[in-house]
């Protein structure tokens, strides 16, 4: 019995040492993000944004994506802009006042990466596919993604109008190692 | 007479330029909310000065075209013109960095009136009645 303690132990720290090493990165938001959307009649950024960033390049299967934006941060760069897309026609942020992304699925496409995950938005969740980029850098990296979402499939606003049905969502996400 | 309006635009359009400067300070002080990259104390005082001088064409122009009711058309003209540009502050989009626009309107709509309330005031001074 003696005899085999030690191998088995041996055995057991370099399998999980392998675990530890395939271990998805955790990353922390850094500031400097940037949410931005913009359609044919409006466009402005959302200000606030928490969450959690699990990647890695190697294993982007492994990776797992937790986001939100507070509603009520969003700019158009005019007052009065700002009040009407918070208010009950618009995002309504008293009732729905964050925007919740959490991925299902990361994986690999072309350049780069591709997550796929459910938006909960205005009171409504829906699959969505965000093909990104990561570029790594000395201190953590930065995500970048675009991707468009008509807002009648969240029942933002009232369909036609001045302001276009297609959105589009550009995101860039500088991060740092947690 | 246009040398004596011209006179008094550009003195009330300059006062007007240094209210508008000692009032944005005041609305920091009170909202800390900076527009000072958008409203800066050269651009308050140039558009002063330019709305001060265009008052004084404007007012020269109708004493001239209109005689005896010259001063009562332009004044009615100077206080619409002031009320209607405060449509511009309320529809500008200013830049996604900063924080708070909607205290933009607050700042700026004032100032849109001292170029009119200078000139109301400073007009004995360099005009006399008729």
């Amino acid at each position: 019995m003696s005899k085999l303690f030690y191998p088995v132990v041996t055995v057991l720290i370099l399998a999980g040492s392998a675990f530890t090493l395939v271990a998805p990165q955790n990353w922390q938001i850094g500031q400097g993000y940037s949410i931005s959307f913009s359609s044919s009649d409006a466009d402005g950024i959302f200000k606030d944004l928490k969450g959690s960033v699990v990647f890695d390049e190697q294993n982007p299967a492994a990776g797992k994506f937790d986001v939100v934006v507070d509603v009520a941060s969003i700019n158009t760069g005019n007052g009065l802009q700002n009040k009407h897309a918070k208010s009950d026609e618009w995002f309504d942020a008293a009732k729905y006042p964050t925007i919740h992304f959490i991925s299902r699925s990361i994986a690999k496409s072309g350049n780069g990466y591709q997550v796929t995950g459910d938006l909960d938005m205005h009171g409504v969740k829906r699959m969505v596919t965000i093909p990104f980029t990561f570029s790594r850098s000395a201190q953590g990296g930065t995500f970048a993604g675009s991707f468009m979402v008509n807002r009648n499939d969240y029942k933002i606003g009232k369909p036609g109008g001045d302001v276009g049905e297609q959105i589009k969502i550009d995101i860039s996400v500088p991060v740092t190692k947690s | 007479m246009f040398k004596k309006s011209l006179a008094l635009g550009i003195v009330s359009g300059l006062m007007a330029g240094i209210a508008g400067i000692v009032y944005a300070r005041v609305y920091y002080q009170i909202n800390e909310s900076d527009f000072s990259r958008v409203v800066s104390a050269v651009k308050i005082i140039a558009a002063s000065l330019v709305g001060g001088v265009l008052a004084a064409i404007g007012y020269a122009l109708l004493n001239k075209w209109l005689k005896n009711n010259g001063e009562i058309v332009f004044n009615l003209c100077f206080t619409l013109i002031s009320f209607a540009s405060l449509l511009a502050p309320i529809a500008v989009t200013l830049p996604k960095t900063i924080d708070t626009p909607e205290l933009f309107p607050g700042l700026v709509i004032p100032m849109h009136f001292f170029p009119a309330l200078g000139w109301y005031t400073l007009k004995p001074v360099f005009i006399r009645g008729k």
